[in-house]
């Protein structure tokens, strides 16, 4: 009867695709996924955490944006599976010969491969400025985190659509598309912690195929989490592809078995703690150096313009501290809770790239940041989301000032520009009022307290006038 | 009381209720696991985000057609309908957060509901009775993705409080308007209107 089963298969799925809403779903996820991404302010927009900074980094933005993407996934395959209940024809349907099974795998095949295409545009869009800002440090770690998200949103479709057609009810589509936004809302991570963490038990906030946003970004997930997760999400689409083809109770209960199955390997696989699950990615936190300046692998690009200028600033340091000053330069790569303080090192300037006034300085503003961030190491880290001390922004400012010359608030602060000369003018003045070995040792005492983070910095300048 | 009768079941009155019921029951359970006490606005939004897209599959009738026939004044009934689902959607909050021991702030549940459901019946109006939930549902996970980046920060300007408008402390004036308009303009477009065909 039929020559070529092959070609006709093709062109059904050409049909659904060209009838169905499956291209309209594609273009909503990717439309709604780069407005998000360049509408709205947020943390992916700047600093080390840009979405499109590094490799990982562009990877777990484009995955967080599954806390909308997967409910309307969920939501459009259940819109998707009322089709025929809608039309009033499934009596007609199971009257054919076709096997059920072909027409599900067509309904579905065509909206996965919608979705996953969009997201797969998404990535592109995401790797194409990746490598046009020159991230130093390219790896395939990254792979996995957008496979599983891919995977996360055309099962979501599917399990929606077997749901819907086992529940043919105009209410199912929005009751599914809230309840995997409740779902994804209610188990998502807070980034405050060193790790983000969870409320909820940490096996089952990774049955949520979302991930944290990205405050840290030498932070990856690791392995058995992607093995667990791609076992959830086959045991779903799996589940939902079966409820679409399934004819009878019985045959529905049974769909239920691979959802079961998939969830109870992924709780086996799935590791216990935050910790197992983000994981400092080893070969983006080591260190390269030039000379006494290191940086971590990821920041790669920036050491050329750091290593001239560092090796200038550790001169001058060296002829404002004397004994005291820092003999090298490092990265930070401790991981810290929002609000703990910055690490402590007795012999090195320490950098954090997060702290804008040195991650978004250039030319001599690095120079001046780096003189200051030396004499006056930060105990309160400035971040995105931390504005650090106005008593160490105005320590450091006067720290470079004595070095370099010239007082001017270091950019990139949060503070307030009259706060930050309120507070600094009077004591600059009073400063360099005094005689030079005074001034020098008062300078000293200044170091000295801010590496012991004894705080008073300001009464260590003023020779304790008001202390 | 026999039209009402009938009119709630065409509008699927009780199986919407029972969803109502149902996503503040979930909300509730699902909170105790996730954590943040049920003070946290994001959850009271939640219990009114379900609540109202539930209430949105009775915007329309089976048949629109058949409806339309009828030789009665619809713009009253129409508004009666989204005033009403909004007090219940806001009654079953309340309820709610009574229960966990923490009542809500009224002006909040107000804002929230009314801002809800003018959204939800936008939805019937422009895109039909069946997809009347998903201008809710596009709003909804933008105002909840949007401020956990920029909140810590401070400054939050009006076009961000208008985005995250349902999670705004009450007495926001941005958050309000947004509210009281979309409040306002849905029942209008709704009621003179009726849903999409």
């Amino acid at each position: 009867m039929n020559p070529n089963p092959g070609r006709t298969n093709l062109r059904v799925l050409r049909i659904e695709l060209r009838r169905s809403v499956a291209p309209w779903a594609g273009v909503l996820v990717l439309v709604s996924a780069l407005a998000f991404l360049h509408l709205v302010p947020g943390a992916w927009w700047k600093g080390p955490a840009l979405w499109t900074a590094q490799w990982t980094s562009m990877a777990l933005w484009t995955r967080f944006l599954l806390v909308f993407l997967w409910p309307l996934a969920v939501g459009l395959g259940a819109l998707q599976g009322l089709r025929d209940s809608r039309s009033r024809m499934s009596e007609l349907l199971s009257s054919t010969p076709r096997p059920a099974r072909h027409r599900a795998a067509a309904l579905a095949g065509t909206t996965a491969f919608a979705l996953v295409s969009a997201f797969a545009l998404v990535v592109l869009v995401g790797a194409v400025r990746v490598l046009a800002g020159g991230a130093a440090y390219a790896h395939l770690g990254w792979l996995p985190i957008s496979l599983v998200g891919a995977l996360a949103l055309a099962a979501g479709a599917v399990l929606g659509m077997g749901v819907a057609r086992a529940l043919p009810s105009v209410l199912t589509p929005p009751a599914l598309a809230v309840g995997a936004f409740l779902f994804v809302t209610l188990l998502r991570r807070t980034t405050d912690a060193e790790v983000p963490t969870s409320g909820a038990p940490n096996r089952l906030a990774l049955l949520s195929p979302l991930v944290a946003e990205v405050r840290q970004p030498l932070l990856t997930l690791s392995a058995p989490v992607h093995a667990g997760q791609t076992f959830w999400l086959l045991g779903a689409a799996a589940t939902g592809l079966a409820l679409l083809a399934a004819a009878t109770r019985r045959g529905r209960v049974l769909a239920l078995t691979p959802l079961l199955a998939g969830g109870a390997a992924a709780l086996l696989l799935l590791p216990a703690g935050p910790r197992d699950t983000y994981v400092v990615d080893r070969a983006a936190a080591a260190q390269v150096c030039d000379g006494p300046v290191c940086v971590t692998t990821a920041e790669r690009a920036r050491l050329g313009d750091l290593a001239g200028r560092g090796a200038e600033v550790l001169r001058l340091l060296r002829g404002a501290l004397g004994d005291q000053a820092p003999t090298g330069i490092r990265e930070t790569t401790l991981l810290r809770g929002l609000l703990d303080p910055a690490e402590r090192s007795d012999d090195a300037l320490l950098l954090d790239f997060g702290d804008a006034a040195i991650g978004e300085a250039g030319g001599g503003e690095l120079t001046r940041a780096l003189v200051a961030q030396g004499v006056v190491p930060l105990c309160n880290a400035r971040s995105g989301v931390e504005s650090g001390s106005l008593e160490e922004a105005v320590a450091q400012s006067i720290a470079a000032a004595w070095v370099l010359g010239d007082l001017r608030q270091l950019e990139g602060t949060m503070h307030g520009a009259k706060d930050w000369a309120d507070e600094a003018r009077p004591v600059w003045e009073q400063l360099i009022a005094l005689p030079q070995p005074e001034q020098r040792r008062r300078i000293g005492a200044l170091h000295a307290a801010a590496v012991s983070c004894s705080g008073g910095l300001l009464t260590e300048l003023t020779g304790g006038a008001s202390r | 009381m026999r039209w009402l009768t009938l009119y709630a079941r065409s509008r699927q009155v009780p199986a919407s209720l029972a969803a109502v019921l149902a996503g503040a029951a979930a909300v509730a359970a699902l909170a105790g696991i996730g954590g943040g006490g049920t003070a946290d606005p994001r959850l009271s939004t939640l219990v009114l985000a379900a609540g109202a897209a539930a209430v949105s599959v009775g915007l329309g009738g089976q048949d629109l057609a058949l409806d339309r026939t009828a030789a009665i004044r619809w713009v009253p009934r129409r508004a009666a309908h989204v005033l009403l689902c909004g007090v219940l959607v806001a009654a079953v909050l309340w309820a709610v957060r009574a229960v966990g021991g923490e009542p809500a702030s009224p002006a909040f549940v107000v804002r929230n509901s009314a801002g809800l459901m003018g959204l939800v019946a936008v939805g019937a109006a422009w895109c039909g009775q069946r997809y009347a939930w998903t201008p809710l549902f596009a709003w909804l996970p933008f105002a909840f993705a949007a401020p956990a980046a920029t909140g810590t920060t401070g400054g939050t300007g009006v076009a961000t409080q208008v985005l995250t408008w349902m999670l705004q402390p009450p007495g926001t004036p941005a958050a309000t308007w947004t509210a009281g308009l979309l409040a306002v303009a849905g029942t209008a477009v709704y009621a003179t209107g009726g849903p999409r065909r």
